[in-house]
């Protein structure tokens, strides 16, 4: 079996004249928890959507844990979903929606399993309550609840975060930070920062159009670049592009070097070891020393 | 199998919420009271005819035996007119009060509006605010359609049982002489027949339920198509039977609602068969329509 969980290839989706997706090629593997990342209108939804069957691509073709989602049948038991703005029924019983939901996906104890995801996410006091009484954070958590029960070998969230307060989003985040190895994770949000501390992998979307694809340390370049916080003194910029390794050097404002160098050859400790030593020895005061780059510096860069 | 138990698990689901729901006390309240008032108009109507045939017309002197020839009449003139004067189910329904036969007629012209009321937002109203994409990661979008579909006619079924024995009782009660034995012969005939009927609407409603996201849509739409099948076949009954336009009242449903009640197993049938295929055309059509769409 192939050690891709998601494979997409040229996939487009159209609704009326407008291209929402276009032609966005992007594989996901198995173990991994992986980003999806673009602004509002980027097509991460739709993307998403096509990804959990809800909709057909117009090109283009998906497999998902090597099946296409759109099968009948197909993703039962291989994915949990938390789908985005999809509201619980109204007129159930959180507990009671969870156990139904638990014996359509053919879990041998459904209760057991209701009332262990509903723990996950903090969520106990919910079990008799009705879903149309729920707060947004609550219906939030519920829904995320149903995605993990069974502990399906793939989880798709599409803002798992959204609209929860710092101490929840931070347990949700931990629940995804423990799938990681054993399922498979792909998670849609406008977060950055959270992408960036969760993600072995992200596809940063604009407009519809792929823009980049990666580990985290590709996108972030903290394989290959590396940034000195300056306090005070000169650097000779020709000098430091000539020790080994070093591809190029530059200031970013006054007080901020940025160093590239040759990630495949040399390893970063080594360079950075190099550059902070040559600082040093003409009297340039160092505040720090950070790797790579921020994930929402990257995407502002792209997008 | 796994299809099948899918079917089930929505069926039994839908159902149980359906029922502990206030809906379908509601609706059990709005067929009990639409069949009440029919009850009590055609009752009453009944029991003043009857009244002035036992006092005799003013001015005349007509003996006992004489009147009750007349209400004799009187009722084979209504049982031939609401079974197009067909002798075998004239003969079949003889001993049925006439009040149960017109509030059955009646109920007959207003319960697919009553069907589509009850189901109206099965599957509309869960594509539009998207909970459906919570079933369909977990079972096929035909199973959910079948199992809501279940579910809507399991409620029928229950509802239909409950009102038609509530009519019967109420029969007996007016008439001394409707024995037990053909009250329930009866009431099980008079039952299936609804069954048969509303099966094929509420496929319909599925139908119609598919189409839209907006269950308000749905509703409406399905009140058009329900106003078209009843223009078909009256149309179709009121032209020549030169006119090509005759056609048009085989392709209503309610067209072959008259034989649901016939003691001959052909006729039965073939009104049966009716049914059943109309139903499955709705189901297909609704299995087309929600597995083409995007959720």
């Amino acid at each position: 079996m192939s050690d891709l969980a998601i494979q997409l290839n040229n996939v487009s989706k159209r609704f009326g004249p407008k291209v929402a997706v276009n032609a966005v090629s992007l594989q996901v593997r198995q173990g991994d928890v992986f980003g999806l990342i673009g602004p509002n209108g980027a097509g991460k939804t739709t993307t998403f959507s096509m990804m959990c069957g809800y909709l057909y691509p117009s090109e283009g073709s998906l497999q998902v844990m090597g099946v296409s989602p759109t099968a009948p049948g197909a993703l039962k038991g291989r994915v949990g979903a938390l789908p985005q703005d999809a509201v619980l029924p109204p007129g159930w019983e959180v507990g009671a929606l969870l156990m139904y939901w638990a014996r359509l996906s053919d879990l041998p104890q459904p209760e057991h399993e209701a009332r262990g995801a509903l723990e996950k996410v903090g969520l106990m006091e919910a079990w008799k309550v009705q879903t149309q009484a729920l707060s947004h954070g609550m219906a939030k958590r519920a829904a995320m609840a149903q995605a993990l029960m069974g502990r399906p070998p793939l989880v798709l969230l599409d803002e798992p975060t959204a609209g929860l307060d710092p101490r929840i989003a931070a347990q949700v985040r931990q629940v995804i930070k423990d799938m990681r190895g054993t399922q498979t994770v792909v998670v849609s949000s406008h977060n950055l920062q959270e992408l960036e501390e969760l993600c072995d992998a992200a596809a940063i979307l604009d407009k519809g159009s792929l823009a980049q694809a990666g580990t985290m340390s590709e996108l972030t370049g903290q394989g290959a670049e590396f940034r000195v916080q300056l306090a005070r003194g000169d650097v000779i910029i020709p000098e430091i592009t000539s020790l080994p390794g070093v591809t190029d050097a530059r200031m970013e404002g006054t007080d901020v070097l940025r160093v590239r160098f040759d990630g495949q050859a040399h390893k970063a400790e080594e360079v950075i070891s190099r550059t902070v030593a040559h600082l040093l020895q003409h009297q340039v005061l160092i505040l720090g020393v950070s790797r790579g780059r921020r994930l929402e510096d990257r995407v502002l860069q792209l997008l | 199998m796994d299809g099948l138990k899918e079917i089930l698990v929505i069926w039994a689901a839908e159902l149980r919420r359906a029922v502990r729901s206030g809906r379908a006390i509601v609706l059990l309240g709005l067929y009990s009271m639409f069949s009440a008032l029919v009850l009590l108009v055609v009752g009453f109507v009944t029991r003043e005819l009857q009244s002035q045939l036992n006092a005799g017309l003013p001015g005349s002197t007509m003996d006992p035996d004489m009147a009750a020839q007349a209400a004799d009449q009187m009722h084979r003139g209504v049982l031939g007119f609401l079974t197009s004067n067909d002798s075998a189910m004239m003969e079949a329904l003889a001993h049925v009060p006439i009040v149960v036969l017109i509030v059955y007629k009646i109920t007959l012209f207003f319960l697919p509006a009553y069907i589509a009321l009850m189901g109206f937002d099965q599957v509309s109203g869960e594509v539009g605010p998207r909970s459906m994409r919570y079933l369909t990661v977990r079972a096929r979008r035909s199973s959910v359609l079948l199992g809501k579909f279940l579910s809507q006619a399991t409620l029928l079924v229950g509802l239909v049982l409950i009102i038609d024995l509530a009519i019967f009782i109420y029969a007996r009660i007016l008439n001394a002489d409707f024995a037990f034995g053909v009250l329930v012969l009866n009431l099980l005939k008079f039952w299936s027949a609804t069954i048969v009927f509303s099966l094929a609407y509420v496929a319909l409603t599925s139908f119609c339920s598919s189409l839209f996201r907006n269950p308000a849509v749905s509703l409406v739409f399905n009140f058009i198509l329900l106003f078209v099948f009843w223009l078909m076949d009256s149309v179709g009954q009121a032209v020549s039977e030169q006119n090509v336009l005759r056609y048009l009242r085989y392709l209503s449903p309610s067209h072959y609602s008259g034989n649901l009640l016939h003691p001959k197993l052909a006729e039965f049938a073939t009104s049966g068969a009716a049914y059943a295929a109309f139903a499955a055309v709705f189901l297909f059509g609704a299995y087309g329509v929600l597995r083409a769409r995007d959720l």
